[in-house]
């Protein structure tokens, strides 16, 4: 290593550890001289870098991290608030519309649901369950009143007719119970006369405040059941 | 959360005085270099999740440093006209010979063209490596070594050249 290269390498890194540096101090007492100047030397400019730094500023430092991370905290909080309050919000009204909203249009198409929905329910043979009395106190409710029984009646009480509270009769039919609601008008499902589907048939009968619907099978005369109905129903006011 | 928090504090515990005076020898201003300082530990704890290893967080807050003073160039763009470096303020009474000869020395050291000055401040307050300067500065190992061997050349003669002008005369 010559002397250049040598100087050059301690000016570059005076505490170069290099094998072939460390063998030319050893060798060449000038060279040994030299490092250790250039060594001094660093020392001074090491010492020289040591500005004084200020005091308390480490306490700054994490002070503002602090305050801005408080903030970030803050602003992270109101937005999940947010977050929150609108999912409860969309939930609240998903719910509103699953529960009160129809799938059905018509009257027709809802009462044909529900009777296939509760056909395992009752049984032809049944009997008569339910008296004339109990069924007009039911009837009370929608202000009606029948004057004499329509057949046996298997089943009579209030049930939720697409979210309306109506009335729900079961009488012994000739092969099958026959279903009839007695349904308050409403204008979120439009009156449907008559209906049906490949077994079951279907009429409505329009009264002043309530809809009269009846549903059996195909052996029965949906017009005798009808005339019945209207024979026998009154309405007070 | 709180780990992260203690992790920041342990770096800024440990790095803080480092990353000043490197501040302070890029810019020469003591409240800009403050200034810098805290912006870059600022920076720092937003992206402190990348900083996987943590050796190489004083490398990391360099040059998020350097970066940010890059950024004030750009924000400032006043006009470069030179001002006289040797100005810089030291409000440490001078008294002793040792602080004579830093003063003297800061003023030298100053004086040097930053492209000398950095590679020099890296490796003697940073202690870092020929390699690690040369990745941090962007530049390759070979010129890193030249400017140290300048910046060092430079130093040692203005040193030899006014040893006499420096210290007190008494008497």
């Amino acid at each position: 290593m010559d002397d250049l290269q040598f100087r050059r390498a301690i000016y570059a890194d005076p505490n170069n550890q290099d094998a072939e540096t460390i063998a030319a101090q050893q060798n060449d007492a000038s060279k040994k001289q030299f490092a250790q100047e250039i060594c001094q030397l660093d020392e001074k400019i090491m010492r020289a870098l040591q500005v004084p730094v200020p005091e308390g500023l480490s306490a700054k430092l994490i002070l503002r991290q602090t305050l801005a991370s408080h903030q970030v905290q803050k602003r992270k909080t109101r937005v999940h608030l947010a977050l929150a309050a609108s999912v409860a919000i969309v939930g609240g009204l998903m719910l509103n519309f699953m529960q009160f909203s129809s799938a059905y249009t018509n009257l027709g198409d809802y009462a044909l649901a529900h009777v296939y929905h509760e056909q395992g329910s009752f049984a032809n043979n049944a009997g008569n369950q339910v008296t004339l009395s109990s069924l007009n106190k039911k009837m009370a409710a929608f202000d009606g009143n029948f004057s004499k029984t329509l057949g046996n009646l298997i089943f009579a009480d209030y049930c939720r007719f697409d979210g309306m509270k109506s009335l729900h009769l079961v009488f012994q039919g000739i092969t099958s119970p026959v279903t009839v609601f007695i349904v308050p008008k409403n204008k979120q499902l439009s009156f449907s006369p008559t209906f049906n589907d490949n077994k079951l048939f279907g009429s409505s009968l329009e009264f002043n405040r309530s809809n009269i619907i009846v549903v059996a099978d195909k052996n029965e005369s949906l017009g005798q059941w009808q005339k019945n109905i209207s024979e026998t129903v009154s309405w007070s006011i | 959360m709180m780990t992260k928090q203690v992790r920041y504090e342990a770096l800024v515990k440990a790095l803080h005085g480092d990353l000043y005076r490197y501040a302070y020898w890029l810019c020469h201003e003591k409240q800009v270099a403050e200034d810098l300082v805290q912006e870059t530990f600022l920076r720092a704890w937003r992206a402190l999740d990348s900083l996987k290893d943590e050796k190489a967080a004083k490398s990391w807050l360099i040059t998020i440093l350097r970066r940010e003073n890059a950024r004030r160039f750009e924000r400032k763009r006043f006009d470069m006209s030179e001002y006289e470096e040797a100005t810089i303020t030291d409000t440490q009474s001078v008294t002793t010979e040792q602080q004579l000869e830093n003063h003297w020395l800061r003023e030298k050291i100053s004086q040097l063209p930053p492209e000398y000055s950095e590679p020099l401040i890296l490796q003697v307050l940073g202690g870092f490596s020929g390699e690690d300067i040369a990745t941090m500065l962007d530049l390759n190992k070979n010129t890193v070594m030249t400017r140290l061997f300048r910046a060092r050349n430079q130093l040692k003669e203005a040193l030899e050249a006014e040893p006499v002008k420096r210290g007190m005369y008494n008497g």
